[in-house]
């Protein structure tokens, strides 16, 4: 396993958590994603997740599945959830799949996720 | 699934640990890339790929990737097969009913990888096990061009 395409970055910028995906992660680094970045949100007192998959080439049912739940389970945590960057062959193969990413924001680019935060009251700290 | 008038061998891939299924991917997506696919169709290819891998490890604990190039006139796909012995699917048109799971996932993985190939076949039988073969046929602009350009 190449350490480079296997690795998850958790980063903090005031009150958001930067996650960047790795481009093709097994089924285990993705389901250990889910319970460091939670951790990661209670540790920080992070208010929010931005979740930059602009690297990920494969977006599968499970992958999918996973970055759902755990948006979820931020939403119950009081924390918002962005996802960031997809591929566009990677949202045209979700969408024919029927993957849909439940009620979850979405913005182009890190930046542009960043201004939205900092522009919502929830995020006062975020400018 | 059509005939085929020319058939190269198939290279082949044993399936039998989480990591595989990152290994069957990685060879998916440079066998297509390979043969010329769109961006679109590679993550297409390799996503169809996927689902079907976890489910031969997750399902079976083990089996075999095939994929080979397929030719039929000016016309190239890549087939992939997925062959095990596990259980078997008990009810085909269930399984491949979308929502529809028995292993915790969205129920998305047979009815998905189907909806990203162009021809899709499942055969299984109850404790014998499950071969599912998928193509996916390579659209040729440069062709489509120079035929329209003739028919003119």
């Amino acid at each position: 396993m190449n350490s480079n395409q296997s690795n998850v970055s958790v980063v903090k910028i005031r009150e958001i958590l930067l996650v960047s995906m790795p481009s093709d992660p097994d089924d285990s680094t993705v389901a250990a994603l889910q319970e460091n970045v939670l951790a990661a949100m209670e540790r920080f007192g992070a208010k929010g997740l931005i979740f930059d998959i602009s690297s990920v080439e494969t977006l599968d049912s499970y992958f999918a599945r996973v970055i759902s739940e755990t948006a979820q389970m931020i939403a119950l945590m009081g924390g918002r959830t962005i996802i960031v960057g997809m591929q566009p062959a990677v949202a045209v193969t979700a969408t024919q799949m029927g993957l849909t990413l439940n009620d979850i924001e979405t913005a182009l680019t890190v930046d542009r996720a960043l201004d939205r935060c900092a522009g919502n009251k929830e995020f006062p700290d975020a400018r | 699934m059509s005939p085929q008038p020319n058939v190269p061998p198939a290279f082949e891939l044993s399936i039998s640990s989480e990591g595989d299924i990152v290994t069957a991917r990685r060879t998916v997506r440079d066998a297509a890339l390979k043969l010329g696919f769109s961006q679109t169709d590679v993550a297409r290819i390799v996503t169809a790929a996927s689902e079907l891998a976890r489910n031969v490890f997750r399902y079976a604990g083990s089996g075999v990737m095939r994929w080979r190039k397929v030719e039929n006139g000016n016309r190239i796909a890549i087939e992939l097969q997925f062959i095990d012995n596990g259980p078997g699917i008990e009810d085909v048109e269930l399984a491949l009913a979308e929502g529809y799971s028995t292993g915790g996932g969205l129920g998305l993985g047979l009815a998905g990888a189907k909806r990203l190939s162009d021809e899709f076949d499942i055969r299984s039988r109850i404790g014998e096990g499950t071969t599912i073969t998928l193509r996916k046929w390579r659209r040729d602009e440069f062709q489509r061009t120079q035929s329209s350009r003739r028919g003119a």
